[in-house]
């Protein structure tokens, strides 16, 4: 157990030292941050530049409709400026000679064949901004007419404004919030994959150094192969929680400077975030659970290859294995029973992930959670063990890869 | 053979396949405590294998190897030092924290570790370089730190392979009055070396390695007498005659020459011969002792250079 203590000091405090660990810690964040950021802004740049364009081409355009369907009023036309255009044939006509920027034809089966628009080319950046008009000229123009016609003004309102819905859940006769009621439980899942993300290289190169720097004889023979695998698992998860607590952190700060500004999914506030036990309690079992397992796994399969540059070559795999639940979450999601599921739940390095999902989301029972998290912690085990014998064997074999079946011999 | 000297190390009946290949057979021997034993072959021989089983890293295939009558186990690390063939340490750490690190497993406290450490440094003339990072150290000064980290925390038995390899005559020096220091102070040290000067040197009992058998065992002296020599020089006046039936002339200078004679010949043969030619007057000769680099030629002239 010393030696245990002394390997995770070691570890911990090398790893703590080196610019690259903050410099990876502190990248990713920034870097999805700053993603997001870009996106956002650029994404409202372009609808309020397509917005602003789209109203000076209109505004500045001729524009001829002709109405089969007899909804549109020729106030309504008039009021937009449009002209009127006596047949299909002479609107397409006077857009290909240029007489007109666009001609939109309502056939009189317009439910079935839809609205036909003709416009001139602008360009792939600049769409035809066309579409919406034509579209909201029928559809404004039907209401009106609907309106009109119907005296109840709840009718006319509903037919106006869509009506809002509030929704109230009870499980076993308490009150629930199904978007609020996945927070607590989510952020375990965000931290497992921000954790195999930021680790991951961490995780599958912990051996290699040793065997590149030739230190796995001396160390072998100082400490046993479980201190140390055990020290470097649990060394990593420390690390781990710390490039977490990085991004953690400065997240909550931000959220505590503007949250009034900030609306939770559920329109909960932080403090009134559900904290469920039972979710909880799962959630950080399947959380380290999971950690132990990739971790155990990752640094065992890294130990098969005789330097970092061989073994990062598989992280990838090790990725998308942790990802590979998220693609599927619409099966998770609605169909629980489906055997892609059940392989999803049990099969070690998707387990975490896929459980991780369930308990947030409310779909796994707690006779499946107990069964899901014995086979988590025996999938744990065999990881450790796997990463003893794969260090013990491996460390011997410099320059060369070991193949699994070797191992097993 | 006898000793009175209680053994640290006992290799019984030692065999080792990997796969089909059997590349240790029936090894057998003891290093006793306190001495220099000095564990010798050519590349290849078992040597590496040998020392691997003997400190757990290999699962003998037959026989035991004991340390202090057990297997070795980690726990053990505390009464050994272990400088591997294949070694290095972290190469971006500071000196002065890896040394620690090893000597804190290998049972001492951080602060004893540190003291002892720094002291070490002191002792091989790199304290400058105690927060160097290791990378940044010349290839001989490493080596240094290697040899520090094994013997920091004063083990009883130092298994040490290849110490000197690659240093300066004047590092090789002081890495050898290291070693010596710790045997002063009642440490068993098994040397591999293929510095036949070091282990004249220092050895004070030999095994020697050949195809996983052990060619030649004993005290240095024991060694050489039982491989015997052929070697006459002679300091003569006159015409040395020569006679291939008994010997052949090595080496001839003027008034000086040495006669390798034949196998199944003797000294006497020689000696009457020379005695009976009027031409040569023997003014003085000498019988000589092979030295130990001689022997290992002559075990290994049927494998020529490189690999055993």
């Amino acid at each position: 157990m010393a030696n245990v203590r002394n390997v995770i000091s070691f570890e911990v405090l090398r790893n703590l030292r080196k610019k690259t660990f903050w410099f990876a810690s502190i990248a990713p964040p920034i870097l999805i941050l700053a993603i997001i950021g870009i996106t956002h802004a650029s994404s409202r740049s372009a609808n309020q530049a397509s917005q602003q364009q789209a109203a000076a081409v209109t505004k500045d355009s001729k524009i001829a409709v002709l109405d089969e369907t007899g909804v549109i009023s020729k106030k309504t036309l008039i009021k937009e400026q449009l002209i009127s255009e006596p047949t299909a044939q002479a609107g397409i006509a006077a857009v290909k000679n240029g007489s007109l920027s666009a001609f939109i034809y309502y056939p009189k089966n317009v439910t079935e064949t839809g609205i036909q628009l003709y416009a001139q080319d602008r360009g792939i950046s600049n769409p035809t901004p066309y579409n919406s008009l034509a579209a909201a000229l029928l559809v404004d123009s039907a209401k009106a007419r609907a309106v009109a016609a119907i005296r109840n003004s709840q009718i006319v309102q509903l037919l106006e404004n869509e009506p809002t819905v509030t929704s109230t859940t009870y499980k076993n006769g308490s009150q629930t919030n199904d978007e609020a009621d996945i927070i607590a439980p989510g952020i375990f899942l965000v931290a497992f994959l921000a954790l195999v993300v930021l680790q991951a290289y961490l995780m599958i190169t912990s051996t290699t150094e040793e065997k590149e720097n030739r230190t796995a004889e001396m160390l072998l023979t100082s400490i046993k192969s479980r201190s140390l695998i055990t020290g470097k698992i649990l060394s990593l998860f420390i690390l781990g929680l710390v490039q977490l607590l990085v991004i953690i952190v400065p997240l909550l700060i931000a959220y505590g400077l503007f949250r009034q500004h900030i609306t939770l999914p559920g329109g909960v506030t932080l403090s009134r975030i559900p904290l469920d036990p039972k979710t909880i309690v799962f959630g950080a079992l399947f959380f380290v659970g999971g950690a132990v397992v990739f971790t155990g796994f990752l640094v065992g399969f890294g130990s098969l290859f005789p330097s970092a540059q061989e073994a990062g070559r598989y992280l990838g795999l090790a990725i998308i294995s942790a990802f590979l639940p998220i693609y599927a979450i619409g099966y998770i999601l609605n169909s629980t029973h489906m055997l892609i599921v059940n392989l999803f739940t049990f099969f070690p390095l998707t387990a975490p992930t896929t459980l991780l999902i369930r308990n947030a989301i409310g779909t796994i029972s707690v006779s499946e959670a107990l069964v899901a998290l014995a086979v988590v912690a025996l999938s744990a085990v065999v990881a450790i063990m796997f990463a003893m014998k794969a260090f013990r064997y491996g460390a011997m074999e410099y320059g060369r890869r070991i193949s699994v079946k070797e191992l097993l011999h | 053979m006898v000793h009175d000297t209680p053994s640290v190390v006992d290799v019984e009946s030692f065999g080792m396949n990997f796969g089909s290949k059997e590349v240790i057979k029936d090894l057998i021997f003891t290093v006793n405590k306190g001495e220099v034993f000095g564990f010798l072959g050519a590349n290849g021989a078992g040597k590496t294998t040998t020392i691997r089983t003997l400190l757990g890293l290999y699962e003998p295939t037959r026989g035991k190897l004991l340390i202090n009558g057990q297997r070795y186990s980690s726990d053990m690390s505390r009464v050994v030092g272990y400088l591997p063939e294949e070694r290095g340490l972290y190469r971006n750490e500071p000196v002065i924290e890896t040394m620690v690190y090893f000597a804190v497993l290998h049972g001492l406290d951080k602060n004893q570790a540190r003291s002892r450490a720094l002291s070490y440094l002191r002792r091989v003339g790199l304290t400058g370089k105690a927060n160097e990072r290791l990378v940044n150290l010349s290839g001989g000064q490493q080596q240094k730190i290697q040899l520090g980290v094994t013997i920091l925390h004063e083990p009883e038995l130092m298994v040490l392979d290849e110490p000197t390899e690659a240093l300066d005559p004047v590092n090789r020096s002081l890495l050898m009055d290291i070693i010596s220091e710790r045997r002063s102070k009642g440490a068993t040290v098994m040397l591999v070396t293929h510095r036949m000067e070091e282990v004249e040197q220092l050895c004070d009992r030999i095994l020697l390695l050949k195809d996983g058998k052990a060619a030649l065992y004993g005290t240095v002296g024991e060694v050489k007498d039982s491989f015997g020599s052929r070697v006459i020089a002679l300091d003569y006046t006159g015409r040395l005659p020569g006679n291939d039936k008994l010997y052949k002339i090595t080496k001839q200078l003027p008034h000086y020459a040495e006669l390798h004679w034949r196998e199944g010949i003797s000294t006497d043969e020689v000696f009457g011969f020379l005695a009976t030619d009027k031409a040569v007057h023997i003014t003085s000769f000498e019988v000589r002792r092979p030295t130990l680099n001689d022997i290992f030629l002559e075990l290994y002239k049927d494998q020529g250079a490189g690999d055993g």
